[in-house]
């Protein structure tokens, strides 16, 4: 399955390059804020950095909702510091 | 084990953190390697399929959707003077996946003034003043929407481009350029962390949860102690 998975995303990496200029970029620029697209970014961060400090898949499990709610929490005030600074100006 | 027999080869043994099993790295260094090459296969190589195809799926999966938000355009390798690609340095941590980058860019710049893949997939962005053959001028020219015939002086035997692609670039995908290079440069710097694991084994935890552990078991042992009977 792992070699299934790696095979069809190295195909569509490489021999599709006009797979990549799609319609639904345009329709999502100017809808969906920049700020959401790193929600995905710190799930990957909390799930490599998890992974990579446990063996056992449920330790992984708790370990990345931990590190998901640190790393995000972290952020999220530093996102309130900016917003509130933009307020006050 | 007899007199003649050969001496076993050491075997690079991890713990695991979480039960104090071992771990067996195999040959650790190779591991590594393939780890680079294709996010999670060192970890495969060493037996570990469930970290192995967990890391090949998140890190791929980012490193493609980089590459699709980016437009195909945001893994390149350049180190011309005035768009020097640092970003490339972190997304060549994803591995094999970011190399074609390096081809196209050495193609680009040697004798031949284009790159191997035509359609110009992970090229560098032409510069103002820039010589590149006329079959890729012409491929440019037919397939870019944003690149016209007239926007190469005719230099026989190749052409000079006269406008700036990496504005062009920046123009048409607006935010997304920087959104694709961030996914994709992510996907890079966390497999280093990945190699490590294939090279060394799992990090263990942190001192905090060093410290839950020791009194979480001193808490055990004294109520354990409570609950037996006097001998």
């Amino acid at each position: 399955m792992e070699a299934t998975t790696t095979l069809t995303l190295t195909t569509v990496m490489v021999i599709s390059p006009w797979l990549f200029e799609t319609p639904l970029l345009g329709s999502l620029a100017g809808r969906v804020p920049g700020i959401f697209f790193g929600l995905p970014l710190v799930a990957l961060a909390s799930l490599i950095f998890a992974a990579t400090h446990h063996e056992d898949p449920a330790q992984i499990r708790l370990a990345t909702v931990h590190w998901t709610v640190w790393l995000g929490g972290m952020l999220g005030m530093v996102l309130a510091a900016v917003l509130l600074l933009g307020w006050l100006q | 084990m007899g007199r003649n027999a050969e001496p076993q080869p050491s075997r690079i043994v991890a713990i695991s953190p979480d039960d104090g099993s071992a771990i067996d790295l195999r040959n650790a260094a190779f591991a590594a390697v393939l780890s680079w090459a294709v996010p999670g296969l060192g970890q495969l190589y060493q037996g570990r399929t469930t970290k192995g195809s967990l890391f090949m799926a998140a890190i791929l999966t980012t490193f493609v959707l980089g590459l699709w938000l980016g437009g195909g355009k945001v893994v390149y390798a350049s180190w011309k003077p005035g768009d020097t690609r640092w970003a490339f340095v972190c997304q060549a941590g994803a591995g094999l996946v970011a190399m074609p980058a390096v081809v196209q860019s050495a193609k680009l710049l040697g004798p031949a003034r284009q790159p191997l893949l035509l359609n110009g997939f992970m090229a560098p962005p032409l510069a103002p003043g820039q010589y590149v053959s006329r079959s890729y001028a012409d491929r440019l020219a037919r397939h870019d929407a944003d690149i016209r015939p007239d926007d190469f002086f005719d230099k026989p035997p190749l052409k000079q481009f006269r406008r700036d692609q990496l504005a062009q670039w920046h123009r048409q995908l607006g935010k997304f350029f920087e959104i694709g290079t961030l996914y994709t440069m992510l996907a890079g710097m966390l497999n280093l962390l990945v190699i490590y694991d294939a090279w060394a084994g799992p990090l263990g935890p942190s001192e905090d949860e060093k410290k839950r552990r020791a009194a979480e078991s001193a808490t055990t042992t004294v109520s354990t102690a409570a609950t037996q009977p006097a001998s």
